[in-house]
């Protein structure tokens, strides 16, 4: 098949469902407060020589239900614009903060939700999260890292072939950066790690041909 | 606040992208079709050894769907113009790249399967690629290859001397054609690296099974039409093709074949423009004689 617009039609199928946003809740928000948040980025690509990020936009809002408990809701503009509406929603729980709160861990379940306005399709991905996540200032700038899995529910692929990726892993390393009502996040994903990159068209930034590495910036605001 | 909702909802999902159009990569660019005078970029090199003599190659136009969404497509019928009543007839299905230039390589060696000119080729750009009117869609793609079937029949093919061989894209028209014949019922089917379907490049580019739907309107379904075929199917793809896996595309095509008789070629370091190449000429050329013969 032709290169240059079938690629474009991988990159943009790819574009849509790899690795989709930032790691939505690093340290639960304290009880009663709300946090806006929006991430560009997405899987590293190599485009005319030069490693470049597909340009996934999404956007999220937190609310601190409980102490140590966040409940978090997003949505995807990329996907929109297919026609699909794209959303996840999770619960960031805290499992664990030492006693001078400068470490901790928060576990994400979570389900992301694809809804086709065009022949009505559906699709429901399961999540789990775990972020551990260190304060290494006075000013509570994080360093994080992290890792979490979309659980593949169906059991038969198209043509009622044999489902082999029952999961779409990845692991992640990022450092958000405090301010008093805003916060800036820089976030490495490798995306997707058992599956072979090597045998597909585009061009992934994949280490030794195994999934791909992403390149995510955030920003939020709490209320 | 429902109806703000429903408004914006209507207006972001009323104007949506579909990726239907990136499957076709048309060069309408070319003047004229210049065959082995054409100096661009062919998918493939043959030497001399294959050439085709001048007075073989008769370059036309035909109009495509007639009573309906009429265009103006060009066509090639490498062969004797007079024995076609008469003749075996390759009708080649190309790719979705270029134009007739692009594939001619190609073409010259299904013209020399047997021996040179032992069967006849026909070959047409599909609307929309190179000098054929329109744009690219899939049912007029259908279409175009249906009316070069109904060209052959007025100069008295019959189905049981039609060869259909789809390469790529062309797996589409080869295999609806053949699995719901119009004009004519062709009496053997060839894939070259065929596609599955939709779904299956969705499913390839994500890792997830998301559905085609998502993505594009298209409706070509091979695997599921080959299911219909009862004519005897050659299938080879390259084990090293990238842009339609041999696993996931070709074979769940072939294996969802039911028909009479098949044979599959799986070429080792084949990618998916080069099978014949990395095969090499003379075996390609054996290969598909030996399909035929059968």
């Amino acid at each position: 098949m032709g290169v240059i617009r079938t690629v474009g039609y991988f990159l943009l199928v790819g574009l849509v469902s790899a690795g989709c946003n930032a790691t939505r809740v690093i340290k639960p928000l304290e009880k009663g407060e709300k946090q806006v948040s929006a991430s560009v980025g997405g899987p590293g690509i190599i485009f005319g020589g030069a490693p470049i990020p597909l340009p996934l936009s999404s956007v999220n809002y937190a609310h601190g239900i409980d102490t140590g408990m966040t409940l978090v809701a997003g949505g995807h503009f990329t996907s929109a614009l297919f026609g699909v509406a794209q959303m996840d929603v999770g619960l960031g729980i805290s499992a664990f903060k030492s006693e001078t709160e400068k470490f901790g861990l928060t576990v994400t379940p979570g389900l992301n939700l694809f809804y086709d306005f065009n022949e009505n399709n559906s699709r429901i991905y399961p999540q789990i999260e775990g972020t551990c996540w260190w304060q290494y200032s006075e000013k509570e700038h994080l360093i994080y890292g992290g890792a979490g899995t979309w659980i593949e529910l169906v059991k038969r692929k198209a043509h009622d072939q044999v489902q082999t990726n029952e999961f779409m892993p990845w692991v992640s390393l990022g450092h958000q950066f405090n301010l008093e009502k805003w916060s800036y996040l820089t976030e490495l994903k490798y995306i997707g790690f058992q599956q072979n990159t090597g045998s597909v068209v585009v061009n992934y930034i994949s280490p030794a041909n195994q999934g791909t590495v992403g390149l995510y910036l955030g920003i939020s605001r709490r209320f | 606040m429902r109806t703000t909702i429903f408004i914006l909802s209507a207006l972001l999902f009323s104007s949506c992208l579909r990726l239907d159009s990136l499957l076709y990569n048309p060069d309408s660019s070319i003047d004229g079709y210049y065959f082995d005078e054409f100096d661009g970029l062919a998918e493939i090199d043959v030497d001399a050894t294959y050439k085709i003599a001048d007075t073989l190659i008769h370059p036309f136009t035909l109009q495509s769907d007639p009573q309906g969404d009429n265009k103006t497509i060009h066509v090639v019928y490498v062969g004797d113009l007079e024995n076609i009543a008469t003749d075996t007839v390759f009708l080649y299905c190309h790719g979705n790249a270029g134009h007739l230039d692009f594939y001619w390589p190609r073409i010259k060696l299904l013209a020399n399967v047997g021996e040179k000119n032992r069967f006849g080729v026909l070959a047409m750009d599909y609307r929309g690629f190179g000098l054929s009117e329109g744009p690219p869609t899939e049912e007029g793609m259908y279409k175009d290859v249906d009316a070069c079937m109904q060209w052959l029949k007025d100069r008295g093919l019959t189905s049981d001397r039609l060869l259909i061989y789809g390469y790529s894209l062309g797996s589409a028209p080869a295999t609806e054609l053949t699995a719901k014949p119009r004009t004519l019922q062709p009496s053997k089917l060839m894939l070259e690296t065929p596609f599955a379907s939709d779904e299956v490049m969705v499913e390839d580019a994500s890792g997830l099974s998301l559905p085609g739907s998502f993505f594009s309107d298209l409706e070509i379904n091979n695997a599921d039409e080959i299911k219909k075929v009862e004519e005897p199917f050659f299938w080879i793809h390259g084990t090293d093709d990238k842009f339609l896996q041999m696993a996931t595309h070709g074979e769940t095509v072939f294996a969802n074949y039911n028909g009479s008789y098949s044979e599959a070629h799986r070429i080792e370091g084949g990618a998916h423009s080069d099978v014949p190449t990395v095969m090499g000429y003379p075996e390609y050329i054996e290969a598909v004689e030996s399909f035929i013969k059968r």
